[in-house]
């Protein structure tokens, strides 16, 4: 085995342990918060449950079958990645981080294995290995609540609405690499939560065929505001063992890295665990996870399973293209826009926007401060609209908004470079 | 996707590399056969050894399946930014980067598992 092997090998064993220890914290505080046996009933009604956005786990089962429900959806995910032969790094870490996040309100081991199967078929279909597919089959599980609709929410009863549910889940898991690809060139790897994108578009269709067969998608808004010690700190104490750990194993350098990884723009795909080190990526999620955390505490808003699961999701994506630099002028774009429209900042959708609008991250990162400013303020305004465009069912509803959003500064940007070069001219005059 | 296709974006991404720097002269060469292709691209403008290693490292970056498999798609496609070898490095066989008379020569081979390299010359580790 060379040195690079030997790294490679490290950083895989790293993360495994990392994300093992998580896994099973989240269990332990489940059970701390709630009791086995409330705990481990709660995570078995939640399978039978409608998933919509907004449908906070916490406030329908309680903090404990929330946090083990979240525990098995990243379990499932970390042994997928393992069979696959796929070594750890900032994407996978991303996908794990978010997995975990969204099925505090929406995933579900139930209702995301179908997509993963349909994902696998599609890549069989044309020659793909799944490792290829992986992170298509990991994110692509936003999805899971068209899964728990179909089967629970259009009348079907017993046995029936499971295996209604789990075709229209392995058919949407057919789909969405197609998708996926082609609304990575609609944005140019500009919206970090590309299947969010992928996922609002498909879910658009299936929304507007549920429609036409006479179902009307009733709002959600089921939200946790009983706050507790253990939700308020749970993130903070995760920032705080990740910031350790980076600093711990990588040292001084673990700092210069993370120096390093704020010059980067962020665009997809940026594996910060690769383009610097494991160490600066672990410094730099803790760090998002302290910011983000001291957000919501400044404003006085919820800790639950929709707000921890979107810390959860930023910091995952700390090793895969969100930091402070690029972050700040997005967050500062929805902020501003929040109080310009006379909304409250402690408002679910306000918070939530505020935290997934990290997505748009890049676009600062690349093309400077006003343009975060400008993409964060659209987003704020876009993200109030898609969730019902889309029935609830696609839980990266920011994703999707960010990903119109992007594409938009995008177009923009590519046609304002499009104007005439002295080259052109050049040309043009020998005409 | 067809191999056309993705010669195509092959070219396209190490091209716009290349014309960065606004190079007088750019020449691409390719020889195909069935497991597999040689892809070669010279340029005439000077680059430092400090680019050269991020040039060779970019390129030859571990195999990464699961980002080549899904983010490898935009390779080629850049229509903003700068353009990032990393994604042809998840994706190609082995790559080279020398220096020529007047500005460097990139070599990439990329074939499948029956690809045989002895016929595209890339040079074997005991001549290296």
């Amino acid at each position: 085995m060379n040195s690079e092997e030997t790294a490679i090998a490290d950083q895989n064993r790293t993360l495994q342990f990392l994300l093992i220890f998580i896994i099973f914290s989240f269990i332990i505080i489940g059970i701390a918060a709630d009791g086995a046996g409330r705990a481990f009933s709660g995570f078995l009604d939640l399978q039978f449950q409608p998933a919509r956005l907004i449908s906070d786990f916490m406030s329908t089962s309680g903090p404990g079958a929330s946090l083990i429900n979240a525990a098995a959806v990243g379990a499932t995910g970390l042994i997928l990645i393992a069979l696959s032969r796929v070594q750890l790094s900032g994407s996978t870490f991303a996908a794990i981080f978010t997995m975990m996040g969204f099925a505090l309100f929406g995933k579900t081991p139930m209702n995301i294995i179908p997509i993963i199967i349909g994902v696998y078929l599609s890549g069989k279909l044309v020659g793909k290995s799944f490792s290829e597919y992986i992170l298509i089959a990991l994110f692509g599980t936003a999805l899971g609540p068209l899964v728990s609709l179909v089967s629970f929410e259009l009348g079907f009863s017993g046995l029936s609405a499971i295996a209604v549910g789990t075709a229209a889940g392995i058919a949407t898991g057919f789909l969405l690499p197609a998708i996926a690809v082609a609304m990575l060139h609609f944005h140019q790897g500009y919206n970090l939560y590309n299947l969010g994108l992928s996922c609002g578009f498909f879910a658009l269709f299936a929304a507007a065929l549920i429609r036409a067969g006479g179902h009307t998608f009733e709002g959600l808004l089921l939200w946790h505001t009983e706050g507790s010690a253990i939700l308020t700190f749970m993130i903070p104490v995760l920032s705080i063992i990740l910031i350790l750990t980076g600093l711990l194993s990588g040292g001084k350098k673990s700092l210069k890295d993370l120096m390093a990884i704020q010059k980067h723009s962020g665009r997809l795909p940026s594996d910060f665990m690769d383009m610097e080190s494991t160490e600066g990526a672990l410094l730099n999620a803790g760090l998002i996870g302290l910011a983000g955390s001291l957000y919501i505490m400044l404003i006085g808003g919820d800790f639950n399973g929709p707000t921890i699961g979107g810390l959860l999701t930023v910091m995952g994506f700390g090793a895969f293209g969100t930091h402070l630099r690029n972050s700040w002028p997005v967050v500062l774009g929805v902020i501003a826009a929040t109080l310009l429209f006379g909304k409250s900042l402690t408002a679910p959708g306000a918070l939530l926007a505020a935290i997934f609008c990290t997505t748009l991250a890049p676009l600062a990162g690349a093309f400077g401060i006003l343009t975060g400013l400008t993409a964060g303020f659209i987003h704020l305004v876009l993200v109030h609209q898609t969730g019902s465009w889309q029935g609830g069912m696609n839980l990266y509803n920011n994703g999707f908004a960010g990903g119109l959003t992007a594409a938009l500064i995008v177009s923009v940007i590519a046609w304002y470079r499009s104007k005439d070069s002295d080259f052109k001219k050049t040309i043009r005059s020998r005409e | 996707m067809k191999r056309k296709e993705l010669i195509l974006h092959l070219i396209g991404e190490v091209s716009n590399y290349l014309l960065e720097n606004s190079p007088n002269r750019l020449v691409i060469s390719l020889h195909q056969e069935e497991d597999g292709l040689h892809l070669s691209v010279l340029d005439d403008n000077p680059h430092t050894d400090e680019e050269i290693e991020k040039i060779d490292h970019a390129l030859n970056s571990r195999k990464r399946p699961e980002l080549a498999g899904y983010y490898g798609a935009m390779t080629g496609h850049d229509m903003l930014g700068a353009s990032r070898l990393n994604l042809l490095g998840w994706q190609v066989k082995h790559c080279d980067v020398s220096r020529t008379r007047n500005g460097i020569k990139i070599d990439i081979w990329l074939g499948g598992d029956r690809f045989e390299s002895h016929q595209f010359t890339i040079p074997r580790k005991d001549q290296e």
